[in-house]
């Protein structure tokens, strides 16, 4: 359905089904599983061990049901390149968890506008966040890494999470977006009581606590125009008419969202892994000119969220009927170690062949942010790696996953 | 402006300028052009801005120029050819002004 950006309103028709009382009857009962994607025992022992197994022990698309919503899921590569380039069948209508005021109503944008009304809004950020936009930031990225190690290399340990994974994608974002970077800490604990509290109430009213700290970010923008992007967006004219209110409101809103947690996670998992794998992190250090493909092989074997789609219209896959809303989710994080596509999939192999990876998810709303994240992650290794080559976890730290979305443990506490 | 011809798969052509230094890619992009897709925003992770350069641009235009790009072209849905490209990897200047393009049937 064609929907109007500048004058939202709240969809009528989503059906959203929780546990096992409520399995519609098309749903064939040998897919149906309790799979515990994000909260189980199992899950949260060894999420990537858990994603790599759901191959082995699950099939490539089933029924799960749970206490966080019914969905199909899907895991391997093909499908999910599948469903993310054809929003005919997989639309992205109410694909996003976040809880709106249906009274108070806006669209997450561009990602909830179908092509090709999608692409006006990504023009005005596209340039800021291309391969070649995004190098503009590269020397102020380098520095800011360095600043933040400055402040704790000559303690001989850290929080990793707090004092480097957190502060130096937050930082980055909150400067491109023009928001001040003394808010830093406040919005991190919006973005965890939105992203990690699993309650809708607190997630309804998180947003609308965001939604009224940007209404005025934005309004002050719009008096007091700058370089950021909430500005640009704030100024943004279509065929020279100017963008609406709502329509600015969802753009920095979903942004604000998009571009808090992933990176933060990235890091976690990734400092983990070279903390616990000090071969690999030498192999790393030994072959600088390597570094795109090493930061594409850790984005494979480290992505951190999942993609959702609403069924548009009746479609089958590998001969699974999935009927008009239904709810569909990749599981990103699986679909990496699909064993057809990426062989010896857990192994970390940084001279691969290059494969379309699905970390920042494929379609025309694959990631705006993914070579902003992918800088940010090649600086932080090289960064990091030049002044702190030797590092391990801090003997005795447990580590601990918590459910969420967004896949990461919850602190990296190292020593050197 | 250097201009490029970029012919789709049913034979439409749309002659556009685009800038020296921008991509073809975004030269389709960001003139509303049909038959690429660049979801990947020009990074050589995608593959969806596949294209054919014309024969007679060969020479100039007509091989990849990085390792990434030739793995990243097995990926493409159409068929590959001798002159494939990932348009986001031709960068225009003035010596291109004039290249023609040729979309595939498909990029997914």
């Amino acid at each position: 359905m064609r929907i109007d950006p500048a004058n939202p309103v709240a969809p009528t028709n989503v059906i959203r089904r929780y546990g096992m009382d409520q399995i519609p009857d098309h749903v064939p009962r040998d897919l149906i599983r309790q799979a515990g994607i994000i909260y189980s025992p199992e899950f949260l022992a060894d999420p990537y061990k858990f994603f790599a197994g759901m191959h082995e022990k699950l099939p490539p698309v089933f029924y799960d049901v749970g206490p966080f919503g019914n969905a199909w899921v899907m895991t391997k590569h093909e499908d999910a390149l599948y469903a993310l380039r054809h929003s005919e069948y997989f639309s992205t209508e109410d694909a996003t968890p976040f809880p709106r005021d249906p009274a108070n109503y806006f669209y997450f944008i561009p990602i909830e506008i179908d092509p090709p009304e999608h692409r006006k809004y990504r023009n005005i950020v596209d340039p800021l966040v291309s391969p070649q936009g995004v190098l503009k930031l590269e020397e102020r990225i380098r520095a800011l890494a360095n600043e933040l190690i400055d402040d704790f290399i000559d303690k001989g340990e850290c929080e990793f999470d707090e004092v480097f994974g957190r502060p130096l994608p937050v930082l980055v974002f909150l400067d491109l977006m023009g928001l001040p970077r003394n808010m830093c800490d406040t919005f991190v604990s919006w973005a965890m009581a939105l992203l990690h509290s699993n309650d809708r109430q607190i997630m309804a009213d998180t947003l609308k606590t965001i939604g009224d700290y940007l209404k005025t970010a934005i309004a002050d923008k719009e008096a007091n125009p700058d370089d950021g992007l909430v500005s640009r967006i704030a100024h943004a004219e279509f065929d020279g008419k100017r963008i609406s209110e709502k329509e600015a409101f969802g753009f920095v809103t979903f942004l604000f969202i998009a571009g808090l947690d992933t990176v933060f996670a990235t890091l976690n998992n990734m400092w983990l892994w070279l903390a616990n794998n000090p071969d690999r992190r030498q192999e790393i250090i030994d072959n600088p000119e390597n570094i795109n493909a090493q930061v594409e092989e850790l984005l494979r074997v480290f992505s951190v969220t999942f993609s959702g789609r609403t069924v548009a219209q009746d479609v089958e896959v590998r001969g699974v009927k999935m009927i008009k809303g239904d709810k569909v989710t990749s599981i990103l994080p699986a679909c990496n170690f699909d064993p057809d596509v990426f062989p010896n999939p857990t192994e970390v192999n940084f001279n691969r062949p290059k494969k379309i990876i699905l970390a920042f998810t494929v379609g025309v709303h694959s990631c705006m942010g993914a070579h902003l994240a992918r800088l940010e992650i090649k600086i932080a290794l090289q960064e990091w790696l030049k002044r702190i080559p030797d590092f391990k976890v801090n003997p005795g730290a447990e580590t601990i996953y918590r459910p969420g979305g967004v896949i990461g443990p919850e602190s990296v506490p190292l020593v050197w | 402006m250097p201009a490029v011809t970029y012919v789709e798969f049913d034979g439409t052509q749309h002659v556009v300028d685009v800038a020296e230094g921008e991509n073809v890619m975004r030269g389709a992009l960001n003139n509303d052009l049909p038959g690429i897709i660049g979801e990947c925003g020009g990074g050589l992770a995608c593959a969806t801005c596949h294209c054919y350069v014309d024969d007679v641009w060969a020479n100039q235009a007509g091989t990849p120029t990085s390792k990434e790009e030739s793995e990243m072209l097995e990926s493409t849905s159409a068929p590959i050819k001798a002159t494939s490209r990932l348009s986001c990897q031709i960068f225009m200047t003035t010596a291109l002004d004039g290249l023609v393009v040729h979309l595939p049937e498909t990029q997914y």
